[in-house]
């Protein structure tokens, strides 16, 4: 009996161990996931005195002061504002224009597909680099680059490859019967993707979303290059204007990168499961 | 006869139709995408300083040129080094996420939160609160070394030539981790639990479990994070970009910064055009092979 009470009690001595060890690494990965965070909205209530004597610790005062300070002497404002302009035109197209093509591509029969299905691939494996410069000079000929469309229009353009690949993969997946339910009904082509399709889609249509959402709004080289005028400028490339200009205001930039985290995270972590799904859609797709 | 002239007419209206809804798309892809590379392509064969300079045709110069051009050979170099670096990482800090998460119940939840935190925010952001962290006078991680009487491993991370490649990989590793272990938690999370309970019965122990069912059994999400970490690698320019803009003394420059320079800073952009061509079809031929392996692995 004793034999193995001891056996018992030194398997469950290990599985405790084993558990202790499993917790420690993972808190570990959690602090080194978390304290740049931490760190940053620290040192964003601080004042720029405080900072080579107080780098670790809790600011002496909640100092509000550097967030009004980034919103409008930084401009902040105007920067928050051209982010979401850009943004939610170039996720609407993008969503729109890929459930169009997706459904095209996943459910019907036509010449050329997947040689036209192959040329959106080419561009999720092109590097921007390969079109940067040729984009720059076919815009201003278009007469748009100093508007927002220089910069949404290239953005929507390249978000499209990803966005038709996951509408693709879905659609594919949906079964037939309902395409024909729907033309038995008399629906045209039209008319069975609008009423009866893309209400379907709502999952992958989220996913489009979540992933453009995030590729617009955190894009620098495109409204780096397209939009020089700093009334366009959206909050990424403000803010690194903003770190040339302010190097020495180390509380400051952080209210700035706070300003242009805070939110972000936030509606991540109450959208979280759409995020993650979003992107990683495209991942598991392939 | 009849027959088969409604046969073509139907499957060509059929044709017709599905077109309609390819044409948003298609439009807005082939003006914006498609146009630059084949305009691009076109700019690679001149010498072309940019503005209002001719454009003269000069053939392949471009490409010969690029193909002795040590700075090619140095990016591509960093390129590699850069790729190596940051996918052993990845997949390492990943797949031990994932099957430390895997085998938790508690606070499951709140760890994969965290974790993937870093990869929602900008790249910008990320390299300006890195390079803070780096800072040789404010940076918190040369003040974590003093306190910890480690002063001596203290530097310019960024500004060392020695380190400044691994500084920035490992920021990218820091960003990059949560997203590839959100991906192989999926993976295991779909793998038949019956083959495990098998391989105990037949007295594998964890390590073996581990290698001859876990791993071969998440193959299919090893490829893909792989694939994208290694595409990713060869495109990689926003965070070196703001942490070190290639510097210093060139120890980052990546194919991307150096494709920027040459179009931006030298008023090369016919060779820019070349070398980024040469980029592209790096990225597009390693693509290819490695799926023709994964394909015949299957």
């Amino acid at each position: 009996m004793s034999v193995k009470l001891k056996r018992k009690s030194i398997v469950r001595k290990k599985k405790l161990a084993a558990s202790l060890i499993k917790y420690f690494v993972l808190v570990v990965l959690f602090v080194f996931s978390i304290f740049p965070f931490v760190w940053i909205w620290l040192t964003a209530l601080k004042e720029p005195s405080e900072l080579l004597d107080n780098i670790f610790g809790f600011p002496a005062s909640f100092n509000w002061r550097n967030f009004t300070q980034a919103w409008v002497k930084g401009r902040f404002g105007t920067y928050f504002k051209n982010s979401i302009i850009i943004t939610v035109p170039t996720v609407a197209g993008v969503c729109l224009f890929s459930a169009l093509a997706g459904y095209a591509f996943g459910k019907l029969k036509f010449i050329g597909r997947n040689f036209l299905f192959f040329l959106f691939l080419l561009g999720l494996m092109i590097p921007f680099q390969a079109i940067m410069v040729s984009l720059y000079y076919e815009l201003r000929d278009l007469h748009i680059l100093m508007t927002y469309w220089a910069a949404i229009l290239p953005m929507a353009a390249l978000g499209l490859p990803l966005g038709v690949f996951i509408m693709r993969a879905f659609f594919k997946g949906l079964p037939y019967e309902l395409m024909d339910a729907a033309l038995i009904d008399g629906c045209n082509q039209f008319g069975v993707f609008w009423r009866v399709m893309l209400p379907s889609a709502a999952p992958a249509l989220s996913s489009v979303a979540v992933f453009q959402s995030l590729q617009s709004w955190n894009d620098f080289l495109v409204p780096l290059l397209y939009l020089q005028k700093d009334e366009l400028r959206p909050l990424t490339v403000g803010l690194m204007l903003f770190k040339g200009r302010y190097t020495i205001n180390y509380p400051m930039l952080a209210a700035g990168a706070t300003i242009v985290t805070l939110p972000l995270i936030i509606i991540y972590i109450i959208f979280q499961r759409q995020f993650i799904s979003g992107l990683t859609a495209g991942a598991l797709k392939g | 006869m009849t027959t088969s002239v409604n046969v073509l007419s139907g499957k060509l209206r059929k044709s017709l139709v599905a077109y309609l809804f390819l044409l948003p798309a298609l439009l807005v892809y082939c003006t914006f995408v498609l146009y630059p590379i084949i305009d691009n392509f076109a700019l690679s064969l001149t010498n072309w300083q940019g503005g209002t300079d001719p454009k003269t045709f000069i053939g392949l110069e471009n490409y010969l040129h690029a193909l002795r051009d040590p700075m090619v050979l140095l990016s591509l170099q960093n390129n590699l080094v850069w790729i190596v670096g940051v996918t052993i990482g990845v997949v390492g800090l990943a797949l031990l996420s994932a099957m430390l998460l895997w085998t938790t119940d508690k606070g499951r939840l709140l760890f994969r939160t965290v974790f993937f935190m870093p990869a929602i925010l900008s790249l910008v952001v990320t390299g300006i609160i890195w390079n803070w962290i780096y800072n040789p006078v404010f940076g918190i991680l040369n003040k974590i070394f003093e306190s910890i009487g480690l002063s001596g491993l203290s530097r310019g991370w960024l500004g060392d030539s020695e380190t400044a490649l691994f500084s920035v990989i490992v920021t990218k590793i820091w960003q990059g981790f949560g997203w590839s272990m959100v991906l192989f938690l999926a993976g295991l999370m779909s793998i038949d639990m019956d083959l495990l309970d098998a391989a105990k019965i037949d007295g594998a122990n964890a390590w073996q479990r581990f290698r001859f069912v876990t791993l071969p059994q998440i193959r299919h999400v090893t490829t893909v994070v792989t694939l994208i970490a290694i595409i990713a690698g060869f495109k990689v320019f926003d965070i070196i970009f703001v942490m070190t803009q290639g510097g210093p003394g060139n120890k980052t420059l990546v194919m991307s910064i150096y494709i920027y320079r040459q179009a931006f800073k030298y008023d090369a952009p016919g060779y820019a055009a070349a070398v980024s061509i040469i980029l592209a079809a790096i990225i597009l031929s390693i693509s290819v092979i490695y799926i023709r392996l994964r394909e015949r692995g299957e």
